[in-house]
């Protein structure tokens, strides 16, 4: 039997090992960081003072004393530091010390899950326990019971929720929560940088409501963020909050030493530049680590993703340690199993945990010494999110980065400055989009009703409330619009996913014994629960027998094959608005609304180790319409005759195939949020055009960014396809090799920044 | 793009909640008001239920509009005039309230107390609070210690079913006992600005009564009324604090295996003897207050009107019907061995066990399928009293003529020979049986729990055990008890 080997033995053993070291694109060592601290504030509160001395705490981070006085000053603040490093003390503090100096105010906490929630519920109990106050604090949420409910309203200093429950339980039945609205004095929001996109436009508006239901009884509270590193704190806080917004973000916290590797696969075909599949690499490295007993997080992309490595994993570990110390975590799995394998993170009954970006979150599942993420993980932000998993105050830890073949991975796994000289990216919301912002005012009407001259928010909103009133749902009577109408309206909306409603996906291989297992929005089920696909779920593979699109209800029963389904989505897209235009040369950019028409076509297997296809079938099910916007840009098409237009075709494909990946970067959201497909003939110019759509109805901004900056990512393009070292194009610049994909993509390129046509 | 064509084009996604057929709003008032009864003829038919007479509806015109609410100040002719189809109104016996320049309307219909509403007449309940006084027990439905003035009948329509903040109260409906009539108030919002009259109509109306009679208001229409209140706390005086009888719980305590479901509208006509004609029913109220807020003609909500005032008189049938079910004793009723039976489980919930008892014992003696529930239900009563003989002795004796015993009972058997009785051979004898009934139910019903499994399970191994260590001949059979 071998000996197990520790951290840096690991880590020395790798350096030397050849076949290792050949695939290092980068070993960069990130050195330990001292700690910055202030004494207490004068202010701070004996009780307080006590009892973070009596965790040994003789001092303040100088991020949290920061926060805690510009807190005392009436300021809106958001803190930005980085995982682990007391950030949480920036908002417990100044609550605190109000509570201790007015025991009827009240503090609502806004976590983006419930899993953070009870963290922090857990956290806050021992420390005001410390503190030895009789301050009243509890979660509010789904699994709040009953009984309890009324007691957290009436009396609950410190009510810990989420959006969700604030948007569909709280606002909406505000009058059980008067004396909560009354005496509000402070909003805190953690992990500020996760409300962004279409759940950020719907959280600011929620947050528009909230903040129109404390000028009813009274109340103007303080808003409190912190937020992992972005680009744009403050910028978010600002749009979220709607106040003025000081930023903090002089970091105190102690770091320990860590090791951050760019490992790219070796290349097994060196005509097409095809390397080994990041897959297989990262389970291989994560196996080297768990079966010497160091707790490893290993972050895949996708749902599917994390399933396979974990298939993986679990028979590679089960002789040696059992199959249950490695657990997959992702969306879709039950509360209940979460809390059960944060748990078991924390004890350390788990070793190894697969994870979709759902761990990025600051869950508390304790320290991890390494950490492999299977592919960049689109943003500069998550991945230090996804790396700050391993190793926090003290001791080594390992981040390991494994590029897979994409574009987008290529280029940062060999250019690593680019990553680490970068700064993180920005996060957009948009809370004006149309639907989320009519969706809002239609429930913040079920709550108040509005006045004349009435702003929401920033929001000018008179037409919409006159089009509602048109539309039967609000009644306008003496200079007030009152909602009018027998339905709930909160009830309809859901802030998380794109379409309203979830499939349910049950579980009917025991006959009398059906359970529900999981859900899906309806826009992912098209491509991953349709009949016959193969749906993976805590490593157990089940076969769909039937969905039920209608009822959206996916009725599963668990099977062992050695292939896993893909399916395509075939896409139209027609213009019906162009907003803004402008020209360079002989390329045009423009920015509009547009129609788009998605189904679902065919799937094909895709045998497990091989990767090779073994079988497809067709799928049928609706199509799926969106009106959205989109950023096009246009050739002339005089390209047609001097390139050829099967020539032209090919290079739009290749380039459409690296925006899909270079364009997502630019405005910091996933690559499913922003969808990029390219026409030979653009149904409203006739002229060859890539479009590049937001994939939410009404849009949220992602491609009026893309067409501001589209220069830039048009730059961006072109320097990854010319770094790329295969010959005519491959899977990680512009896609499947075919005839000068590479060198057609580059003319269009050159024509699109306003080059001639002739060079190439 | 204007903001308006691109509302017009995200319409779909934005107007879920707009009525999907526009069809279904009443747009025509006149074929609203054909769907009507003139308002002329009487509010609703009388009771004509079997094995009644059909009693003739003897005094078919209420006295309509005779009092006005008592504070209504209806000051100014100028102001009367504002209101449209004012002529209406007072053919339904509605007069407007004023309060600053708001208005709702009050409509106000009375009946003699002796007109019949189904099986009884208004006057029955001088009788039913009687009958409370003489019972002497305390009971949720007990009027001990009330006068008929005291309870208001009360009954809401709402612009929604969900309960929230954005639900509106449209309509508070209530009847009530005045001498020799029973007097139906109702306060209207005429316009959904009007809130703060509507409320303080309602309160000056309501305040010396003490008690709401509801029919689902605990946990729906006074909630609601809070809420909204809670929204004009500042323009309106505190709200009463009521006591509150809510029927459903009793019917549903008497009724819900016998309907389909528990609501009043069905509860009236199965059990009550009240026929409604040409009802709008519940659900269509919030559909016709926004007709009516468009049109204003009171027309379109009358049937709303008529639908509530029938709710909030059938309210007063219900409430000495089901007291005399309770009270049977007391009170000569039609009662089946079914709600005898039901009544029993009643009292037994709330730790009556001597009247539960007394009810189970009637429906014990009698001749319905029911009988063997009940004798088992008494020897739960027994063994409530700490009776343990008698327990066993029902049980036992049922048992043994055949009757099969739930596994529940077997337990609670199998207890008290373990632990009063000491008679362990038989404890573990009845525990096998509860053990044995139980896996035959859960193979018919194909659940199977676990933790109940062991449950049993461990009772049994732990009486084996005990009799291993414990068997011998001196075992005090008995405990005392016979």
């Amino acid at each position: 039997m071998k000996i197990k080997m520790d951290l840096a033995k690991i880590l020395e053993n790798l350096k030397q090992d050849e076949r290792f070291r050949a695939n290092i694109e980068h070993w960069k060592v990130i050195p330990p960081r001292e700690a910055a601290t202030v004494p207490f504030p004068d202010d701070l509160d004996p009780r307080i003072r006590g009892a973070l001395a009596g965790r040994g705490i003789p001092s303040l981070y100088t991020h949290q004393e920061t926060s805690f006085r510009h807190a005392r000053e009436g300021k809106h603040i958001v803190a930005v530091t980085p995982t682990a490093s007391g950030k949480s003390m920036c908002y417990h503090l100044p609550v605190l010390q109000t509570l201790t100096e007015n025991p009827e105010a009240r503090a609502l906490y806004l976590f983006p899950t419930k899993a953070l929630a009870q963290d922090q519920k857990s956290e806050l109990h021992e420390l005001i326990d410390e503190m030895g106050l009789s301050i009243k604090s509890d979660t509010y949420d789904g699994d709040t019971p009953a009984q309890i409910r009324q007691t957290i309203r009436k009396a609950g200093n410190i009510v810990i929720t989420n959006p969700d429950m604030l948007h569909s339980a709280i606002l909406p039945h505000h009058t059980k929560w008067v004396s909560f609205f009354e005496h509000l004095k402070y909003i805190v929001i953690d992990e500020l940088h996760t409300y962004r996109g279409v759940f950020g436009s719907h959280v600011a508006n929620v947050i528009r409501r909230l903040k129109r239901i404390c000028a009813f009884y009274g109340s103007s509270p303080q808003f409190i963020c912190t937020s992992a590193t972005i680009a744009n704190p403050r910028e978010l806080a600002e749009q979220l909050t709607e106040e003025n917004v000081v930023l903090v973000d002089n970091n105190g916290a102690p770091a320990g030493k860590k090791h951050f590797i760019f490992y790219n696969p070796p290349v097994v075909n060196k005509q097409l530049n095809i390397r080994r599949s990041s897959t297989l690499e990262a389970r291989d490295i994560t196996e080297l680590f768990l079966t010497n007993g160091i707790q490893t997080i290993l972050f895949a992309r996708s749902r599917v993703r994390v399933e396979i490595l974990l298939k993986y994993l679990q028979e590679l570990i089960k002789r040696k340690l059992g199959e249950k110390t490695i657990q997959g975590y992702r969306g879709g799995y039950l509360p209940s199993q979460r809390r059960a394998i944060e748990k078991g993170l924390r004890q350390g009954d788990i070793i190894g945990v697969v994870s979709t970006n759902a761990l990025e979150l600051g869950v508390d599942i304790g320290q991890l010494q390494v950490c492999v993420i299977t592919g960049y993980p689109g943003s500069v932000a998550s991945t230090w999110q996804q790396a700050g998993r391993a190793g926090r105050r003290q001791g080594e830890s390992v981040v390991v980065l494994v590029g897979s073949s994409t574009p987008l991975d290529q280029y940062v796994i060999q250019h690593p400055e680019y990553f680490f000289e970068r700064s993180p990216e920005s996060a957009r919301i948009n809370p004006d989009n149309l639907i989320i912002l009519v969706d809002h005012i239609k429930c913040a009407a079920y709550e108040l009703p509005f006045s004349k001259g009435d702003r929401f928010g920033r929001a000018e909103i008179m037409e919409i409330l006159e089009f509602l009133t048109e539309e039967q749902i609000l009644h306008h009577a003496k200079g007030k619009w009152f909602w009018m109408n027998d339905s709930f309206p909160a009830h309809n909306i859901s802030l998380r996913s794109a379409s309203q409603e979830n499939v349910v996906i049950i579980d009917i291989s025991e006959r009398g014994n059906e359970r529900v297992i999981g859900e899906m929005d309806r826009f992912s089920s098209m491509t991953l629960l349709h009949d016959e696909a193969i749906y993976l779920h805590q490593g157990t593979q089940y076969q769909v027998e039937k969905l039920d699109y209608e009822e959206k209800k996916a009725y599963v029963r668990e099977v062992q094959v050695d292939y896993y389904t893909d399916a395509n989505l075939a896409v139209q897209l027609r213009v019906l608005e162009e907003d803004q235009t402008r020209r360079a040369a002989e390329t045009e950019f423009a920015y509009g609304e547009v129609t788009v028409n998605a189904m679902a076509t065919i799937f094909k297997k895709i045998k497990f180790e091989t990767h090779e296809n073994i079988g497809s079938g067709p799928i049928h099910l609706p199509e799926e319409e969106l009106h959205t916007n989109a950023a096009w840009l246009s050739f002339s098409e005089q390209v047609l005759d001097v390139v050829g237009k099967s020539e032209v075709e090919r290079g739009l494909v290749g380039l459409a195939h690296v925006l899909q990946h270079v364009a997502p970067l630019f405005v910091m959201c996933d690559r499913m949020d922003l969808h990029v497909i390219p026409q030979r003939k653009a149904i409203h110019s006739g002229a060859p055009t890539i479009f590049l759509y937001d994939r939410y109805p009404g849009g949220i901004g992602l491609s009026e960014q893309v067409y501001k900056e589209m220069d830039t990512i048009l730059a961006r393009a072109e320097e990854l396809i010319l770094s790329c070292p295969c010959e005519s194009g491959c899977p990680s610049c512009v896609g499947a090799a075919e005839d000068g994909g590479k060198e057609l993509a580059l003319t269009l390129l050159r024509v699109a920044q306003g080059g001639s046509l002739h060079v190439s | 793009m204007s903001l308006k064509s691109k509302l017009n084009r995200f319409k779909e996604h934005l107007t879920k909640e707009a009525p999907q057929q526009q069809g279904s709003r009443v747009k025509d008032t006149g074929r609203a008001g054909g769907t009507l009864e003139p308002a002329s003829s009487g509010p609703f038919e009388p009771a004509s239920s079997a094995g009644q007479e059909p009693t003739p509806f003897s005094a078919p015109q209420p006295a309509r509009g005779t009092a006005q609410p008592d504070s209504a100040p209806v000051n100014s002719q100028a102001n009367m005039e504002e209101i449209p189809f004012m002529d209406k109104w007072m053919e339904l016996g509605a007069k407007p309230y004023f309060w600053e320049d708001e208005h709702v309307m009050v409509r106000e219909v009375r009946y003699p107390i002796s007109q019949r509403h189904g099986h009884y007449a208004f006057a029955g309940l001088y009788e039913t609070i009687a009958a409370w006084e003489r019972a002497g027990f305390e009971h949720p439905l007990s009027a001990s210690g009330r006068s008929v003035e005291d309870l208001l009948f009360f009954d809401t329509e709402t612009t929604g079913l969900h309960g929230g903040t954005g639900n509106t109260v449209f309509l508070l409906g209530h009847s009530r006992m005045d001498g020799e009539s029973v007097i139906v108030r109702q306060h209207f919002l005429a316009a959904p600005y009007s809130e703060a009259a509507l409320y303080r109509s309602f309160l000056e109306d309501s305040q010396t009564a003490t008690h709401l009679v509801t029919y689902n208001g605990k946990s729906f229409d006074w909630p609601q009324v809070k809420t909204r209140h809670t929204l004009l706390r500042d323009l309106v005086p505190r709200l009463p604090a009521f006591g509150h009888y809510d029927l459903l719980h009793g019917a549903r305590r008497l009724w819900r295996e016998d309907l389909e479901s528990c609501r009043l509208s069905l509860i009236e006509r199965e059990k009550l003897g009240v026929v409604r004609e040409d009802d709008v029913p519940g659900y269509l109220a919030p559909i016709r207050y926004f007709d009516y807020l468009t049109d204003k003609n009171p027309d379109t909500v009358a049937g709303v009107l008529r639908h509530n005032e029938i709710d909030v008189l059938s309210l007063i049938t219900l409430y000495i019907h089901l007291s005399a079910l309770l009270l049977s004793h007391e009170q000569q009723v039609d009662i089946s061995e079914e709600e005898r039976f039901k009544v029993g489980r009643w009292y037994e919930a709330l730790g009556d066990t001597e009247r539960a008892m007394q009810a189970y014992r009637l429906v014990a003696d009698s001749v319905h399928p029911l009988r063997d529930k009940a004798r088992i239900a008494m020897g739960s009563c027994y063994k409530r009293q700490k009776d343990w003989r008698r327990a066993l002795l029902v049980w036992e004796g049922l048992g043994n003529s055949g009757v099969t015993l739930p596994e529940d009972v077997l337990i609670e058997m199998a207890k008290l020979y373990e632990h009063q009785v000491k008679d362990l051979e038989k404890a573990l004898l009845f525990a096998e049986a509860g053990y044995d009934r139980w896996k035959q139910k859960a193979a018919l019903l194909r659940r199977r729990s676990k933790a109940e499994e062991a449950a049993y399970r461990k009772r049994i191994e732990r009486l084996e055990q005990k009799l291993r260590t414990q068997a011998g001949p001196d075992l005090d059979y008995g405990g005392g008890l016979v």
